[in-house]
C-alpha cells in the first residue's frame, strides 16, 4: 500500500500546505476586495482596511447599481457573452464535426487552421478589417472577430474523435443523415467536452476589453470589462493635469472594489454548473484504449 | 493559367482595398453653406470630435450620454453647433493607440483631435492629415483668447513645423503650484515649528520618525512621505521635487531648464548628488517612505491618510485626499505651508504645466470660425461671464438652492453623489481656466467678494485647500514649465528609454543604499556616453529651430 508509507505521508503533508497556501493566495485578494467594498471611503483611503470591512455600510453596492453606465455595460456583457458563445459553439462543433471524419484536403485545411493559432495579421489590420466591414460600434465586433478559435476547435475535434465510428454507422444504417447524426449523437455523448469549451468561451468574452475599447466610440457600449478597465486603472503621474474635481473622485476605491466584485459573480455563479464536466472534458486523451 | 488568375485577382484586391483607404478621407463637413446668423448657425452644423475620457471623472445623470447632454444641447439650441465625438478612448494609452489607428486611414479623422502626446503630435503633422492653422488663428481667434495665448508662445513649439504651426495648446494656463501638507497637531505636540530650510526639514522629519508624534508609544511614524515610483519630479501630489530643488535651484531631475538660451538636463546637473546623498542619509534612518519606490502617487497618500506619516507635497487640492486623516485619527489636523527654501537660500522649484495637449484639426475641417466661436463660449466659464457665468448648466454643475448658488452637489435641489463633470459633458477632459495657480483665491483671501462664478466656486473650497491656493498664487514663479516640448529627437528614439532606466534605478538604488554614493558619477559618465551628449545637442538645435521663425506674429498673436 503505497500511501502508508513514511514518504507518501511526508509528502501529503506538504502537498497540502503548498496546495493550502495557493488556495488562499486566490481567495485572499476576492475576500480583501470584499471588505473593501463594505468599507467607509476614509477607511480604505487610510489603508486600515485588511479581511475585515471597516465601517461597514453598502453604499458602494446602492451607488454601482444606480450608476447606469454599469447597469447598461453588464447587459453589453451579458448579451456579447450570450450572443458570443453561441455562435462560436456553433462554428466550432459544425466544423469539428466535419473535421472529425476523413476526406480529400482535410489536412490542408487543417494547416490553415493552425496556422492562426501560431501567426495573427495583428492589431492594426484586424482593426482596419472590422472598421471596413462596418462592424464598429455594433455587437458584431465583440463577438465575430474571435468567434472561431483554433485551439478550441482542436478540442471538440479530438473529442468527437473519441466517440466510436460503429455508432455512426449504425445510426446510417438506420436512415440517419449527417446532420440527425450530429445533432442526436454527437452533441449529447459530448456534453463534457461542450461544456469545458464552452465555458473557455464564456469566460473569454466576459474577461475580455480590449476589443470593446478599440471598436466602440460610445461609453455606453462599452462591455462590462471594459468599462472596468477605464474605471480601475486610474491616473498616474502621466495625466497630471487632472482637475481638482477629477482627483477628488478618483478616489472612491469602495466603489471600484465593489463594481470588481460584483462583475465577477456571474462567472462565479455559472461555473460550478459547468464544474462536473469540466473535470472529464479538460484530460481528455489522458488515457487510451 | 489558374496561377495568373490567383495573382491576378489578388492585385486586384489590394488596389480595392488600397483606394478603399484613402477615399473615406475626403469631401468631410462640406457643411459650409451654412451661414452665422446672429451667433448661430442656420442650418445647424456638425463638428466631430476625439475625446480622451476618464471614466472617474464623473457620470452622466439624467439618462444623458456622451453625444446628448445639457452641454451638448445648449451647442445646438445656441450656437447652431452640434458636437459629435466620433472617437473615444478611456485612458491616455487607449486614446493613443485609436488615434494611431485611426491614422491608418480606415476611417475618417474626426474634425477636432485634442492630442496628449509629442510624438503623437508630430507623426500627425508628418502624416499631412492636418491643417495649417496658421492664418486661422489670426483670423477667426476671439480677441480676449488671443490675449491668453500671448501669454504661453511656448506652448505652441510642438505643433511648429518649417514656420507653420499645425495645432493649439488646449487652454493654455500655469497650473496651480504645489505646497507641503503637514500634520499640524504634530508639530505642535513636539513643539516645533513648520521647516523654512532644509536643515529645518530634516530636524522635523527626524522628530516626526523618532520622538513618537502620535502618542501611541511606539515608533511607528515617519516624516516624509513621497512617491518614487514614475518619476523623482512628478509636478503633482506625493513629489519629492522639492529636495532636489534644494540643491539644484532650477535643475529639476527629468527635466530641461534653459539657461543663456542653451538647454541642459536636470538629472545630471551639479548638486543632484547631493540631494541624494540627503534621500539616502534619510532613508537609512527611516524618515522616508519605505516603499517609495514602488508605491505610486495615488498610493503613496495612504500612509498620509492612515496618520503614519508627517509631510506629503503636492497641488493644493492634495488635501481633499487626505483629509480622511482628520476622520481616521482622532486629533489630526493638516495645515498647509509653502515649500522649504534651497540652500542657496533662493526657493525650491517645481515643474509646472502651461497647458495639457494641443488641438489638431483634420485638413478638410472648414469650420475653424464655428470652433472658435464654440471654444470662446466654454472660456465663459472661467471669466465667469454670459451664458456660464456660475457654471456650465444648472443641476449638472452648480445649482441654484433658494436663490443662492450652491457647487457642493450634496446641496442641490435633487441632492447627487457626485456633480456630472463638465469634462464629460463637452470637448475635452479639462475645461478651460484662466485662474492660474490660484487668483481667484488669493483675491478672495484679499477681501473680494465672491460676486461670480469663479470666484464663488473658489470660495466654496475646504479652508486649508483654499490656505493652500493662495500659497500656490503666492509662488506662482517657482513653477518651471520643462524647456523641452517638443517631438522625441532622433537620438531619443532609440536611447531615452534606456537612459530614462538607468537613471531610475541609480537614483532609487543611491536612495535604498543598495549602491554607493558614487554610482551617480558613473551615471553621469554612461548618460553622457550611451546618447546623452547627442540628445542635448539634437534639443538645443530644436529649441533654436523652434524660435526661428516668429510664427506668434503670424498668427497675430503678438
Amino acid at each position: 500500500m503505497y500511501h502508508k508509507s513514511k514518504g507518501y505521508k511526508i509528502f501529503s503533508f506538504f502537498n497540502y500546505i503548498f496546495l493550502i497556501l495557493i488556495a488562499l493566495s486566490c481567495f485572499l485578494p476576492m475576500l480583501h476586495l470584499l471588505a473593501q467594498s463594505l468599507s467607509s471611503k476614509a477607511a480604505i483611503n487610510g489603508n486600515l482596511v485588511s479581511f475585515w470591512p471597516v465601517d461597514f455600510n453598502a453604499d458602494a453596492y446602492v451607488k454601482t447599481f444606480k450608476n447606469s453606465n454599469f447597469t447598461g455595460s453588464m447587459q453589453v456583457s451579458v448579451f456579447r457573452t450570450v450572443l458570443g458563445t453561441l455562435i462560436s459553439m456553433f462554428i466550432i462543433t459544425t466544423a469539428g464535426y466535419a473535421l472529425s471524419k476523413d476526406f480529400r484536403g482535410r489536412n490542408a485545411l487543417m494547416w490553415v487552421f493552425i496556422f492562426t493559432m501560431l501567426f495573427s495579421g495583428g492589431l492594426i489590420p484586424s482593426y482596419i478589417l472590422v472598421t471596413k466591414l462596418g462592424l464598429k460600434d455594433t455587437i458584431w465586433s465583440l463577438v465575430l472577430p474571435g468567434a472561431f478559435g483554433a485551439y478550441n476547435l482542436i478540442l471538440i475535434m479530438n473529442f468527437f474523435k473519441t466517440i466510436p465510428k460503429a455508432l455512426e454507422e449504425a445510426a446510417f444504417i438506420d436512415g440517419a443523415s449527417f446532420f440527425v447524426i450530429f445533432r442526436k449523437i454527437y452533441l449529447p455523448l459530448s456534453l463534457p467536452g461542450l461544456a469545458t469549451v464552452g465555458l473557455f468561451i464564456m469566460v473569454g468574452h466576459w474577461n475580455a476589453w480590449f476589443d470593446g475599447i478599440l471598436y466602440m466610440s460610445n461609453t455606453e457600449n462599452y462591455p462590462l470589462a471594459s468599462f472596468l478597465q477605464t474605471v480601475v486603472v486610474q491616473g498616474s503621474a502621466q495625466s497630471m493635469a487632472l482637475s481638482q474635481s477629477e482627483a477628488a473622485a478618483m478616489s472612491e476605491q469602495s466603489i471600484k472594489a465593489a463594481q470588481i466584485f460584483i462583475s465577477t459573480l456571474p462567472i462565479i455563479l455559472v461555473y460550478p454548473f459547468l464544474q462536473k464536466y469540466f473535470v472529464k472534458g479538460i484530460v481528455l486523451g489522458a488515457v487510451k484504449e | 493559367m489558374k496561377k495568373t488568375g490567383v495573382l491576378l485577382s489578388a492585385a486586384l484586391l489590394m488596389t480595392g482595398l488600397l483606394a478603399g483607404c484613402g477615399s473615406d478621407n475626403k469631401g468631410s463637413s462640406s457643411a459650409a453653406e451654412a451661414t452665422l446668423k446672429d451667433g448661430k448657425y442656420d442650418p445647424p452644423i456638425t463638428i466631430s470630435i476625439a475625446k480622451q475620457q476618464d471614466e472617474n471623472a464623473g457620470k452622466y445623470i439624467n439618462g444623458e450620454s456622451l453625444n446628448d447632454n445639457v452641454l451638448t444641447r445648449w451647442g445646438k439650441e445656441h450656437l447652431g453647433i452640434q458636437i459629435e465625438t466620433t472617437l473615444l478612448g478611456g485612458d491616455a494609452t487607449q486614446y493613443n493607440t485609436k488615434l494611431r489607428l485611426a491614422l491608418t486611414g480606415s476611417e475618417k479623422l474626426p474634425d477636432v483631435l485634442p492630442v496628449y502626446d509629442t510624438s503623437l503630435e508630430n507623426d500627425l503633422i508628418q502624416s499631412g492629415l492636418v491643417k495649417d492653422i496658421t492664418e486661422d488663428i489670426s483670423k477667426y481667434m476671439p480677441e480676449r483668447l488671443k490675449e491668453i495665448y500671448k501669454e504661453y508662445p511656448t506652448a505652441f513649439n510642438p505643433v511648429i513645423q518649417d514656420g507653420k504651426v499645425y495645432g493649439m495648446p488646449i487652454a493654455p494656463n500655469l497650473t496651480e503650484g504645489q505646497v507641503m501638507l503637514i500634520r499640524q497637531d504634530w508639530l505642535d505636540k513636539l513643539n516645533l515649528k513648520a521647516p523654512t530650510t532644509i536643515d529645518e526639514f530634516e530636524k522635523v522629519i527626524a522628530a516626526f520618525t523618532n520622538d513618537d508624534p502620535d502618542g501611541n508609544g511606539k515608533q511607528d511614524t515617519y516624516g516624509f512621505d513621497f512617491s518614487g515610483k514614475d518619476s523623482y519630479n512628478t509636478g503633482w501630489v506625493s513629489d519629492s521635487v522639492m529636495i532636489f530643488s534644494a540643491y539644484t535651484g532650477k535643475h529639476l531631475p527629468g527635466q530641461w531648464y534653459s539657461e543663456d538660451g542653451k538647454l541642459t538636463y536636470g538629472s545630471v546637473a551639479e548638486g543632484t548628488k547631493d540631494a541624494l546623498a540627503k534621500l539616502r542619509d534619510w532613508y537609512s534612518k527611516g524618515y522616508l517612505n519605505k516603499e517609495l519606490a514602488t508605491q505610486g502617487a495615488w498610493d503613496a497618500l495612504a500612509d498620509f491618510t492612515e496618520g503614519k506619516a508627517g509631510i506629503i507635497i503636492g497641488r493644493p487640492w492634495l488635501y481633499g485626499s487626505v483629509k480622511d486623516v482628520e476622520t481616521n485619527v482622532q486629533g489630526a489636523k493638516i495645515s498647509a505651508y509653502p515649500t522649504i527654501s534651497g540652500v542657496s537660500g533662493d526657493k525650491t522649484y517645481q515643474s509646472g504645466q502651461q497647458n495639457d495637449g494641443v488641438f489638431m484639426f483634420n485638413k478638410d475641417f472648414n469650420n475653424m470660425e464655428a470652433f472658435f466661436l464654440y471654444y470662446d463660449k466654454l472660456y465663459d466659464a472661467a471669466f465667469g461671464t454670459g451664458d456660464f457665468k456660475y457654471g456650465y448648466a444648472e443641476g449638472y454643475d452648480y445649482d441654484t438652492v433658494n436663490g443662492e448658488v450652491v457647487f457642493d452637489s450634496k446641496k442641490f435641489n435633487t441632492p447627487m453623489d457626485a456633480a456630472q463633470g463638465v469634462g464629460k459633458m463637452s470637448f475635452t477632459k479639462n475645461t478651460p481656466n484662466v485662474d492660474g495657480p490660484g487668483k481667484s483665491f488669493y483675491d478672495l483671501a484679499q477681501g473680494a467678494k465672491p460676486d461670480n462664478g469663479v470666484l464663488m466656486r473658489s470660495a466654496a473650497n475646504d479652508p486649508t485647500a483654499k490656505d493652500g491656493y493662495v500659497i500656490s498664487y503666492e509662488n506662482r514663479d517657482v513653477l518651471l514649465p520643462n524647456a523641452f516640448n517638443g517631438p522625441p529627437t532622433k537620438t531619443m528614439q532609440t536611447s531615452w528609454e534606456q537612459l530614462n532606466t538607468m537613471e531610475k534605478e541609480t537614483f532609487t538604488k543611491i536612495i535604498y543604499s543598495k549602491e554607493p554614493l558614487e554610482a551617480y558619477d558613473t551615471f553621469v559618465k554612461q548618460w553622457h556616453d550611451k546618447g546623452g551628449t547627442q540628445i542635448t545637442e539634437e534639443v538645443n538645435d530644436w529649441y533654436t529651430n523652434a524660435s526661428k521663425v516668429d510664427v506668434m506674429s503670424n498668427m497675430g498673436l503678438k
